[in-house]
Formats: structure tokens, sequence, C-alpha cells
């Protein structure tokens, strides 16, 4: 509730500056972080997935943040460059913070805080997201859980990121350990990430983050840390955490990889299934892709060319084509030619349709 | 004799009483005809497109509503009648894609509402003699006191409805 309040009082106080009239394109519709959990003072990478709301690819997205404290305080109508977010493609737009440093507050007061309240903006501020907030995950509890290992999420998938945590304070022998590494495989190591001391990049790469206080933890993307394909099939991450050398070595661990459910087949139709020239045809698909956002149709129908396009989003995109105006004055027409394409130039279909002749 | 002609005087008195009588009913009153509750100009409420083919073969989805598409939050259609109620011009009011004849003459397959289940056809016309039948409009709900009726009118082939578009209207007052 004090969020709501706070987050209430702070438009109202902004109205003044942004009252001129803005655009909300819609809500942003999935936010994550790598690492999938962090502390206030290490850099972390927020995400933004944008697909259906009304932004256009590489456009560009400043953040407009306010709690825990409101950097760019002053500057809504020319967002600084500090606020400036990353477009990573597939209508995926990142911002890179430490927030301690971003919000000039300690841990502390970070935790004590509202949260990570804020929306997306162009830099005039004439557009704008949605309020919304960044979660945050609380991992502190598991510095007093007794548990060896915990990751988030405790089902992985093969593109997304997970954190995994070790409490060293638990094994025997990791005490005087300068540096623990991540000595895993997929697959129950069919496709392995083995820690090799003699080579450095090696070492590198599955070196974990130390948390302080025997705590350590790994951030990691299955795909892009084991370097296989995004249709590869994973069913399990098995690994060990050592000391540097193999001077200790943990227990043997496995997390199983969640459940891969397939997004819905996309599915298109006409409406209606039998129609004259004097009716509207019906354009409609449904579960799109990614990406595709509006439908471009042209249809022949004897002497007339008739063009245009429908917009939506990957739920739906619908729309009907007025054959009724279009036709009243042509006679003889029995079928029509219609070619409909994705705004990714993506043929979805060509067909020819027969026009019913009416009693 | 005598009996016969008694009977005949009484037959007599009887007929002159009866034929003297007059029910006390109030003025005399035509029916209200069909023509009556549809004159008027109705604007539109809600415009559904049905897949009768799809509905037919219960195939789904078989109804679209287009009341927000083509200008059709527009649409408006008076039905006009002369001193003595009955049918001549009618217009729709809106510039909406020509679903059937915009404007012309018009006239009922029935005057009064039938008893059966059968619905009141009106008829479109191009000419005032009314000759050039253009569109029919199927009258599925009639006007009562909500002021509201729907028509519809029905794509078919050798009989067979594929599509049909439902208006459903409100008297504009």
């Amino acid at each position: 509730m004090k969020k709501i309040i706070y987050t209430f009082l702070f438009l109202a106080l902004l109205t003044p500056s942004v009252s001129n009239a803005q655009e909300v394109i819609g809500a942003i519709k999935d936010m994550w972080s790598y690492p999938v959990v962090y502390s206030f003072d290490e850099e972390v990478t927020w995400y933004f997935d944008l697909a259906g709301t009304s932004a256009v690819e590489n456009e560009d997205f400043y953040i407009w943040i306010w709690s825990p404290s409101e950097p760019d305080a002053g500057n809504f109508n020319s967002s600084s460059d500090f606020a400036k977010l990353t477009y990573e493609g597939d209508m995926i737009w990142s911002f890179t913070l430490t927030p301690t440093e971003y919000f000039s507050r300690t841990p502390e007061e970070i935790r004590n805080s509202d949260g990570f309240w804020f929306f997306l903006k162009d830099k005039t501020g004439t557009k704008q997201t949605e309020v919304t907030q960044m979660k945050y995950t609380d991992f502190s509890a598991f510095y007093d859980a007794g548990e060896i290992m915990k990751a988030y999420p405790s089902r992985p998938s093969l593109n997304e990121g997970v954190s995994i945590l070790f409490n060293s304070n638990l094994v025997e022998g990791f005490e005087n350990a300068n540096n623990v590494y991540f000595h895993s495989g997929l697959n129950n190591w069919a496709v392995p990430m083995e820690y090799q001391a003699w080579v450095p990049e090696r070492v590198e790469k599955t070196r974990t983050t130390n948390l302080g206080n025997g705590f350590y933890k790994m951030d990691l993307i299955p795909s892009e840390y084991y370097g296989v394909e995004p249709d590869f099939v994973m069913e399990n991450i098995v690994f060990l955490f050592v000391a540097e050398d193999w001077t200790a070595v943990g227990p043997d661990l496995i997390l199983n990889a969640a459940e891969d459910i397939p997004p819905p087949p996309a599915e298109f139709r006409f409406f209606p299934l039998q129609l004259s020239k004097k009716d509207f045809l019906g354009v409609i698909r449904i579960n799109n892709e990614r990406g595709v956002n509006s439908l471009h149709y042209t249809v022949n129908a004897g002497p007339k060319v008739i063009t245009g396009e429908f917009t939506g989003n990957t739920t739906e995109i619908k729309g009907f084509i007025d054959l009724v105006t279009a036709l009243k004055d042509v006679e003889n027409v029995s079928e029509i030619h219609v070619v409909i394409e994705d705004n990714n130039g993506r043929v979805i279909t060509d067909t020819t349709i027969p026009l019913i002749p009416l009693d | 004799m005598k009996k016969m002609k008694f009977k005949f005087l009484s037959l007599l008195l009887a007929v002159l009483v009866f034929s003297c009588y007059t029910p006390d009913d109030g003025d005399h009153v035509e029916p209200i005809t069909t023509y009556e509750v549809i004159a008027g100009e109705w604007g539109l409420m809600n415009l559904t497109m049905v897949d009768e083919f799809a509905k037919r073969n219960n195939i789904k989805p078989n109804e679209e509503n287009l009341s927000t598409l083509f200008n059709f939050e527009d649409f408006r259609i008076r039905f006009d009648v002369d001193e003595n109620n009955r049918p001549t011009t009618y217009e729709v009011v809106g510039d909406v894609p020509p679903l059937f004849q915009l404007k012309g003459y018009w006239d009922l397959n029935s005057d009064f509402q039938p008893t059966n289940s059968s619905s009141i056809v009106i008829r479109l016309y191009s000419d005032a003699d009314k000759t050039q039948l253009k569109d029919e409009l199927h009258l599925t709900s009639v006007p009562r006191t909500n002021r509201q009726m729907e028509l519809q009118i029905i794509r078919t082939t050798d009989g067979t409805p594929f599509v049909s578009y439902k208006f459903k209207l409100i008297e504009e007052i």
C-alpha cells in the first residue's frame, strides 16, 4: 500500500512538468535481470521486453526511476545519457547499473526503500511505458539456511540465467580457499565445462563470485556458458564446487532443468469461411511469434487491388477488409487472390478465395 | 296459426332490439400496424457478422463484432411513412459500406406481425412503384416499449445462408 501511495504521490508531483500530451505505449511485457540474484553493490543488467507495446525496434529509450532515488531529477524533458538503455534486439532493451553507485545509496538504504520504481521513456518525455517495479530477489536467507547449495531459479532453462549459491562453510577444506570454481557439465557431463587449473581462460570462466564469509555465487546462461545451440535439449546441470588447485572438493550436485514448454503454434484464419463480393473479409492470426505485430494484405479482385495493414500483438492481429465498398461497382468477379505478409516480410498466406454467387 | 304469428313477432322484436344495440367500447381505433412501430430513425447499438456456414457446422468462431469498424458507430437508418402510416422512403445516414442498398423505398411482407414464427421482412426497392426489389431485411426482433429492434440481412446461395449481418438498433429521440 505504501508503494502504491508513493507512486501516486510521485505522479501527482510530476504532473506539472509532464503535462504535455504523453503517449503511454503500454506495459512492459516482461522484465528480468542478469545475474538473476545480485547484491546491491554488484553490477547487474536489467532487461525489458517491450514486445506488445507500440515501441519500434532500435528506438532510443531512457529509464526514469525515482525510487530508491532519482538520479536524473530535473531532466524529464531531456533525459541524460547515463539513463539511456541499450537495444539488445528482438524488442528487448537493457540497462546496466551497480545500484549503490547509480542511486548513491548504501545497500542498507536500498534494502529499506520502496524498491525500484520506474518507467521507460523517450528522451524528451513525449512517450513512456506504464509505471512498474523491478522486482528484487532477496537471497540473504541463504546465509542462515544451513544449505550447501541453492539455485535461482531452482530449475534452470537453457536460454535463461541461473544463479547458484554455495555455502563453503558446510564443507571441510574450504576454510583457506583463495578462490572457488564451478566444475560442471550438462546432461550428466555430456557437455562438460571443467575447471582446468592449468588453462587460464578456463580458470577465469569457471571462477565463482566471492560473496564473503565463505559464500560463493556462480552466474551463467547455460546455452552461452556451455556453447550449445539454443535448441539443445537440456536435462540437467551436474556440478561440484572446488577450491583452487583442487585443494578441496564439494559434493556432487545436480539441478534438473525446467520443463521445456514450447509456445503454442501460430494460427491463421479467414472469417467467414464462405463469402460473396458484398461481404467483409476478416483476417485473424493468433499466437504470433515475437516481433510479429502487423499483417499487410494485398487483394486482387478483378480490376481492383486492395492493400492495407492491420496491427496487433503476439496474442492476436485481427482486421477486416472492406470488399463491400471496393467491389460494389465491379461485375463478373468470381474469385479474389489474397496475399498476407507479416511485418518481417514473411508470406503468411498466398491463396485464391472463390466468391459465392448470391441468390 | 296464432302461435306462429306470436313467434314471428317475437323474432322481429328481438331483431329490432339487437340491431339498435351499440357496444360501449369508446371510439373505433384502427389496430397498430408494424409500419407505425418501425417508422422513425434508428441508431446502431451493435453490428454482428455471422458466419452461417461455420455456425451450421459447429465451427468457431462464427460471429465477429463489427460495431466499431467502417464508421458503423455512426450508422443510422430512417424509415418514413405517410399520413396514413403507409411506407414511403428509407435512408441510411452515415458513411458506411453498402451492406444493402442505402436509400430507396420500402414496405413489409405483412402489415401486421404474423402469429406464426415467420419473421417480418422489410423489402427495399429502388423505385417508388416498388417493382425493383433490391434487398430484404429480416425483422428478427420487433420494437416494444424499450424501442429496440433487430434487423438481419442474410446472404444466401441456392437458398442456403452462408453469411448474415445482425443490426441491433435503438430509436433515436
